[in-house]
């Protein structure tokens, strides 16, 4: 059975999610939404069933969110729950509705981006995963590592500059280009820290987007084919996880990164 | 980020809370007057009212497609841009503030929709203690009858019918609300909340709120501010 960061919401049945939840995570630019329009064709061409999802897309709180971000005025704590509203209004009525129908659910980051940005605006990271404790864990996490050299021509040569993906709100005197390194510095470290909490499959984003994409594909398959995952449910499942290792080859080497449970 | 810590800025913070009927509001508006008569800078500030979250939380209402964690969530959302935004500020610059509502409104209502209390209690552990929290104490049928004598009807979620406790809004009202009540008086001796018997005469419970109020901008430095 499936579950969540600790604590289950209100008749959420997490019996019968027979689906796949599968998070690509990664930094502003690092190509997570190239990976994503390659792997959605590719899964169903696999005869897979594909909702795409991804932060500020629930019929809720997009439209609030994107309109207090043009004023630039929502202070961190009310920002980081305006995200975690829309997160959970994706999650009970498009992630579970289609993991009940069986479907692979490919979500352009998750709950970790969203952690990440908060922690590096100063809130306090227990509290920020208590909020997330709702949410569901996913099977997979695979996580576009870049540092911040490769990722700066990326951004300049591509859309240029967001005030908020270049932390302007964070470090507002500074130009954007300074503001930028520093931000996504941080934040980059941020996620190294959260890889090992909970368990990312790390893939390395420097790499050509061929390159990217068969590292992606390869784990996607293997977390379809049913072949026991490292870390995510090592602690949680351990009976289940003797059961399935002794029955199949492990192939992959274990990713990287302590066996984490997540949550506490 | 400090956990719903004893604030040190020079101003003061009431809030009142209650079932609906319980006649809290008129309370604070009394208590409101009275402290600009005094000349203290007062500020009154609404639960629900924050101007960027308040189009989100009217559409899923109006759409009824909030759940018991998206209703908890976007309140939270609110009640955060209040306190950044307008409450902090105010109580820096040493004003006043009287809240109707606060988070025992929400902590109530979370988990009589079956929220995990301590999550909501987490959630909103970014809110400074009041000064002084006034819980109007009413027997729900009190409530009621000041309630359904005044108005038409009841909204789907004042209601609780998100809930399916009944298909008569008024009996879901009424089931909705005695549960509120039991959680209002499981956060009394919790979170310390002055409590008022709000059966008394209008003219008493201010007395009663003016004395408390009285003594504890006494405590305090007086921050008088000229009307």
């Amino acid at each position: 059975m499936r579950e969540t960061y600790g604590v289950v919401l209100p008749d959420m049945k997490l019996a019968d999610l027979t689906g796949k939840l599968i998070v690509i995570e990664g930094t502003d630019g690092v190509g997570r939404s190239t990976q994503i329009n390659l792997l959605k064709p590719w899964l169903e061409q696999q005869g897979r069933a594909v909702l795409e999802t991804g932060m500020t897309r629930s019929s809720l709180a997009s439209k609030g969110i994107k309109q207090a971000k043009e004023g630039h005025t929502l202070g961190r704590i009310t920002l980081s729950l305006f995200y975690a509203t829309d997160y959970a209004d994706r999650l009970e009525h498009e992630i579970i509705p289609a993991l009940r129908a069986g479907f692979v659910v490919l979500t352009d980051r998750y709950i970790y981006s969203l952690m990440a940005r908060a922690i590096v605006r100063g809130i306090d990271p227990d509290w920020i995963r208590n909020a997330y404790n709702v949410a569901l864990k996913p099977d997979a996490v695979f996580y576009l590592r870049i540092g911040v050299d490769d990722l700066i021509p990326r951004v300049v040569f591509g859309r240029g500059f967001d005030y908020w993906e270049a932390g302007m709100d964070v470090h507002p005197s500074e130009d954007m280009y300074e503001s930028f390194r520093k931000y996504q510095t941080a934040l980059l470290q941020q996620f190294d820290v959260l890889a090992e909490e909970y368990g990312f499959e790390v893939v390395d984003a420097s790499a050509n987007v061929r390159a990217v994409f068969e590292r992606l594909r390869d784990g996607i398959a293997r977390v379809l084919s049913g072949e026991p995952r490292e870390p995510l449910f090592a602690m949680a499942r351990p009976q289940e996880q003797t059961e399935q290792s002794a029955g199949s080859k492990v192939v992959e080497s274990p990713a990287p990164g302590k066996a984490a449970a997540g949550g506490e | 980020m400090k956990r719903y810590g004893e604030h040190r800025f020079p101003g003061k913070l009431f809030v009142v809370e209650g079932i609906d009927g319980s006649g809290k509001s008129t309370q604070l508006m009394l208590l409101h007057q009275w402290l600009q008569a005094e000349g203290y800078g007062t500020v009154f500030s609404e639960w629900n009212s924050s101007p960027l979250v308040k189009e989100t939380t009217r559409r899923g209402k109006k759409k009824q497609m909030l759940t018991p964690a998206t209703f908890s969530l976007i309140h939270a959302t609110d009640f955060a841009d209040r306190m950044e935004h307008n409450i902090l500020p105010l109580l820096k610059a040493g004003a006043v503030v009287l809240c109707d509502r606060y988070i025992y409104t929400a902590f109530a209502r979370d988990v009589v929709r079956g929220m995990d209390p301590k999550w909501v209690r987490d959630l909103y552990s970014f809110a400074v203690r009041p000064t002084g929290a006034f819980y109007f104490r009413v027997p729900l049928d009190v409530a009621m009858n000041r309630i359904l004598d005044g108005r038409t009807g009841v909204k789907y979620y004042e209601a609780g019918m998100d809930l399916g406790l009944s298909e008569d809004e008024e009996e879901s009202f009424r089931i909705f609300q005695g549960r509120i009540l039991e959680e209002y008086e499981k956060m009394v001796p919790e979170y310390d909340l002055t409590v008022v018997d709000a059966t008394l005469p209008i003219e008493e419970q201010q007395i009663q709120m003016r004395q408390i109020v009285k003594a504890r901008l006494a405590q305090a430095k007086r921050l008088r501010v000229a009307p």
